[in-house]
């Protein structure tokens, strides 16, 4: 399981990227953030070829 | 003939070509019910007609456009503060394919702020209200194209759909809308949210007029990288009898509110009547499918806002400023590879589909909730009530294939419930196909709203 970001980490993120936020606004932000990264079980199987770029294909594949 | 503008967009169709009405008569008729309607719904931005239509498929039938599809000298404000007055230099392609057919387009509509939002709010230009109940959303993003369409204002709308924004408000409001597979409509001059999910579809008042306005903007776009060369094949005549229907019975029985279930099994049954075979299946992973989704609009909606973040972010609501923050938060890695695993999960929903042609669930699961609920002041509550509204319609969007929703009954507040048949890529045919021959033994998208 990935260890969830706090919320310290996430301003810092959003600092680096010259993004402000409001206090306590990352506290508020960080359970949505946290529970976009769910444990895929597809994940482990993906070859190492597959890119992000070619989806489109797929789906012409897939008809 | 009573009101014009209640007519079907294919039957104002040969109306007009059998010169029993002029496209004319059918702008007036619409003029006279966006001058009632329009303070109680607030669809319309504005109602400036920006060509005068001809001879073609849709010649002479009056329509309008969620205010983003940009056409040269005239200003989208993209439901923003930071756009507002923004004059486009160039037409959208879809617009342009319109034109071509030779629609009218009247004027521009109500969206939530930069189409990130699933409500229908708008801070800059005032809430889109339901038709049906002005205190109920109306669903978004592509607010206003839903609720002008259930009101009859319009024959037919243009929407996006990046996360169910044709969807909800097509559920929402009553009108059957479609979202096209990610490829089938160029994206070029719409505005962008997130470019791998990012779709344009049609919202109207049957199925049998999605196909036509589909017909008009489909096909390939050398302008849009991701515009598919696939063949655009749009048979309504394909017989019900031929098609196998998935659906997850159970899981609808037990996570759907009581009403939706029985108005959505009620339509699975109406379509077993028609011919069709249902088939029993395993639901996808929706939440699962759904926080994939969020990762990716997340994270390449806030990089395409980035410089206004930085500048201008006291401009945008509270509501999209929060969204537009937690895409900084997403690191880089986690967004690529949940777009690596896209195919992954195509190729599951394959199998899922098995000998089955397209699959049946609900547009939107839970009851439609108020303005109030949530709005700005909608309280502790709001982040459930806005997850239960988008649960079913993401999903599709990380698949990248059609869906369709369609009214099919409504419930015990007297607003709409819309069911949702999604299909393989490129199979918008089939789906409307489904529709219409659903639409010919029901009459849910024939029913007004009150006046």
């Amino acid at each position: 399981m990935a260890k969830p970001l706090s919320a310290e980490v996430i301003e810092a993120m959003l600092a680096a990227q010259d993004i402000p936020l409001a206090p306590g606004r990352a506290e508020r932000l960080a359970p949505g953030v946290n529970a976009l990264a769910v444990a895929d079980p597809l994940r482990a199987g993906l070859a190492f070829e597959v890119d992000a770029t070619t989806y489109l294909s797929a789906l012409s594949r897939n008809k | 003939m009573s009101d014009p503008a209640v007519l079907t967009l294919a039957d104002a169709a040969q109306a007009l070509r059998r010169r029993e009405l002029s496209s004319e008569d059918l702008v007036q008729a619409c003029r006279r019910r966006i001058e009632r309607w329009q303070p109680r719904i607030n669809a319309f931005v504005s109602q400036e007609g920006r060509n005068s239509g001809h001879e073609g498929p849709l010649g002479g039938i009056p329509l309008a456009h969620k205010d983003m599809f940009y056409r040269a000298g005239r200003v989208s404000n993209c439901g923003s503060k930071i756009r507002r007055g923004w004059v486009a230099t160039e037409t959208s392609a879809a617009l342009e394919r319109l034109d071509a057919a030779g629609a009218l387009d009247i004027g521009t509509l109500n969206m939530s702020e930069f189409a990130y939002g699933p409500t229908g709010h708008n801070e800059h230009w005032g809430d889109c209200r339901n038709p049906w109940n002005p205190d109920y959303i109306t669903g978004g993003s592509s607010s206003g194209s839903g609720a002008a369409v259930a009101a009859r204002l319009v024959f037919g709308a243009l929407g996006s759909d990046t996360g169910g924004s044709v969807r909800l408000p097509a559920g929402a409001c009553g009108v059957t809308g479609l979202k096209t597979t990610w490829g089938r409509v160029s994206r070029h001059g719409a505005m962008p949210l997130s470019h791998s999910l990012d779709t344009i579809g049609p919202l109207a008042r049957s199925a049998a007029d999605c196909a036509l306005l589909l017909a008009a903007i489909a096909g390939h776009d050398r302008r849009d990288p991701i515009s598919s060369h696939e063949a655009v094949e749009i048979g309504l005549e394909r017989p019900i009898g031929s098609m196998k229907i998935a659906l997850s019975t159970a899981w609808i029985e037990s996570n759907a509110d009581s009403e939706i279930a029985a108005a959505v099994l009620g339509a699975a049954r109406a379509l077993r009547s028609a011919g069709a075979t249902l088939v029993e299946v395993e639901p996808p992973d929706f939440d699962l499918l759904s926080a994939h989704c969020l990762v990716v609009m997340q994270a390449e909606a806030s990089a395409q806002h980035a410089q206004w973040m930085r500048e201008r972010q006291q401009d945008y609501s509270s509501a999209v400023r929060v969204r537009l923050e937690a895409g900084f938060a997403i690191p880089a890695a986690q967004y690529l590879e949940v777009l690596r695993l896209r195919a992954a999960w195509l190729d599951q929903w394959k199998r899922l589909l098995g000998e089955a042609d397209l699959y049946l669930c609900p547009a939107i699961a839970v009851p439609i909730p108020t303005r109030e609920q949530t709005g700005p002041r909608g309280g502790a509550e709001m982040p459930k009530l806005l997850a239960g509204v988008t649960r079913l319609t993401r999903w599709v969007n990380y698949l990248g294939v059609p869906a369709l929703a369609l009214p099919c009954g409504f419930d015990s507040r007297r607003l709409p419930i819309a069911m949702q048949l999604v299909g393989r890529p490129f199979a918008e045919g089939t789906l409307l196909a489904a529709g219409h021959a659903y639409q010919l033994d029901t009459d849910w998208h024939q029913r007004l709203p009150p006046e």
